[in-house]
């Protein structure tokens, strides 16, 4: 096996991840206590609400080298406290519209995943974590920014 | 059709001196010519009518219709009353980026909507006020209204150009800002034996018009071909500018900067009290920098450029109204022009939002739809 392709298969990214208390949070630990199998990438940060997702924090995640991010809440409509990712959607897609000018977006996703979506949860790190793998390191990993 | 009344462009200043003597307002925010020959446009805050020198009309020192449509950028002057409008009522006469800024403020709660009365004047693309100043003979009053004037691209060959900011700008006739009154150049004439058409676009602009006694009739301002025209050819030059489309792009296009923050500060739409860069975690200093670059193994000082940019851009992405004092600004020359207008337009596009342009209409992140945005998100 030739060095290029081992560091390839050895590279495990590094993803945070923002959720919702209520619903996405839930169906991690879900996904836990049902022994659904994902990968160990994503680094969880709990948030009271998808609504208190300031674009800020994704922004810094990325410039500081993580690999990729992702956002996730209750789906719209059965917000915990009813309109906030109503407002968590309108600036994600500001945001990602910034993004996507300068060639960011594909390392930042974002879902709508419920309590009761343990084995949604499971399955859609697993998928984001191929597809961050498939995209490679970010390349402001170690840069003097 | 608007309420409005037809004047000589020389009575304009007798208009802002009504507004004053009918205590329409107690004070007057009003650009007026200054300085050798009157080559340099700057504003002035009036209290005391008898100050605006309605004997300076034309290209002398004063207030004066050469005064409030001059081709000439120096701040945007809704910054001017950002923040303090209080009680007292407060005019402004500006340009429609101004103007729109100023309606952004009202938005977001720092200028109150019953202090101040927004007076937007027809505006031809402008250049910096020292570009302006130095020229000013060569240029005129008045460009030609609409890009590629004959006047402008001559000028351009000498070096001379219309502020990038101001090429790329859809929104440059006053009814298109969310005033009360709009001054509109009835004629092409430059200057003096010009006729301005003032018209009340909203209620108290009527009301502030009546008090003033002028014969009010109904006035057709709505040049819809003529807009048309302008924002085609506006859309077309921000698309043909070169921007960066990579973090690395843009991190060279950043280059120079020194986060001196100027930007933010001219910026009218730019209004947080307590900037989230002035504070430790955005603004590192000392220990601070230090633990970055034993995170890092090295950090570029000063530090935070891309950081700063990029959340700002975001921060200003609903309310821009792309009147480029941030470039003026800018201490280092950054074209910030090619950065600020041109990403909010993106932003601006799927709110199917233009700021400014309607007092009522609520900025995007503060309203939502219940089924909107998805295709957006993914």
């Amino acid at each position: 096996m030739g060095e290029e392709v081992r560091e390839k298969e050895e590279f495990e990214p590094k993803i945070v991840g923002f959720t919702c208390n209520w619903c996405t949070y839930a169906a991690a630990d879900l996904a836990g206590t049902s022994r659904k199998k994902y990968p160990p990438n994503s680094r969880i940060i709990r948030l009271m609400c998808s609504g208190r997702l300031d674009p800020m924090f994704v922004l810094k995640v990325l410039l500081n080298g993580a690999d990729g991010a992702f956002f996730s809440g209750c789906h719209p409509g059965e917000c915990h406290y009813i309109k906030g990712n109503f407002y968590a959607r309108r600036r994600i897609a500001a945001l990602r519209t910034i993004l996507k000018q300068f060639g960011l977006d594909n390392r930042f996703k974002s879902y709508w995943i419920s309590a009761s979506e343990g084995e949604k949860f499971a399955k859609t790190m697993k998928e984001l974590s191929e597809e961050i793998k498939k995209l490679g390191p970010n390349p402001l990993r170690g840069e003097i920014l | 059709m608007s309420k409005g009344a037809e004047l000589k462009s020389e009575d304009l200043a007798g208009l802002f001196k009504g507004l004053l003597e009918n205590k329409v307002v107690d004070c007057l925010v009003l650009p007026r010519r200054a300085g050798e020959g009157g080559k340099n446009v700057s504003y002035i805050l009036v209290r005391d009518a008898s100050k605006i020198d309605s004997a300076g009309a034309g290209t002398a020192a004063g207030v004066s219709a050469s005064a409030v449509f001059a081709p000439s950028f120096s701040v945007n002057a809704a910054n001017i009353l950002k923040g303090w409008t209080i009680g007292e009522k407060v005019g402004l006469v500006a340009k429609p980026c101004e103007i729109r800024a100023a309606v952004e403020l009202v938005k977001l709660k720092q200028m109150d909507k019953e202090s101040v009365l927004l007076v937007s004047a027809d505006c031809s693309g402008a250049f910096t006020n020292q570009d302006y100043a130095a020229n000013a003979d060569e240029i005129g009053d008045w460009l030609e209204a609409g890009p590629g004037g004959a006047k402008a691209e001559e000028l351009k060959g000498k070096g001379v150009a219309v502020r990038e900011a101001c090429e790329i700008c859809e929104n440059r006739l006053a009814d298109e800002a969310g005033a009360d009154i709009a001054l509109v150049r009835a004629n092409g004439g430059d200057g003096d034996g010009g006729k301005v058409v003032v018209a009340g676009l909203t209620e108290r602009g009527v009301e502030a018009l009546s008090a003033l006694e002028l014969p009010l009739e109904e006035k057709d301002i709505e040049r819809a071909g003529e807009k048309a025209k302008i924002a085609e050819a506006a859309r077309k030059k921000r698309e043909s500018l070169p921007t960066a489309s990579s973090v690395q792009e843009l991190e060279e296009f950043l280059r120079d900067c020194i986060v001196c923050k100027n930007c933010r500060d001219l910026c009218p739409v730019c209004y947080c009290k307590e900037c989230f860069f002035e504070q430790p975690l955005g603004n590192p200093v000392g220990g601070d920098l230090l633990n970055l670059a034993a995170l890092r193994g090295a950090v570029g000082v000063p530090t935070n450029q891309l950081m700063y940019h990029l959340t700002r851009v975001y921060h200003v992405s609903a309310t821009c109204v792309g009147c480029g004092a941030c470039e003026d600004a800018c201490p280092k020359d950054i074209p910030l022009t090619r950065f600020y207008p041109v990403v909010t337009a993106k932003v601006q596009e799927i709110f199917n939002y233009t700021p400014g342009k309607e007092v009522e209409e609520p900025i995007p992140f503060t309203a939502y739809e219940e089924e909107e945005l998805e295709e957006k998100l993914r």
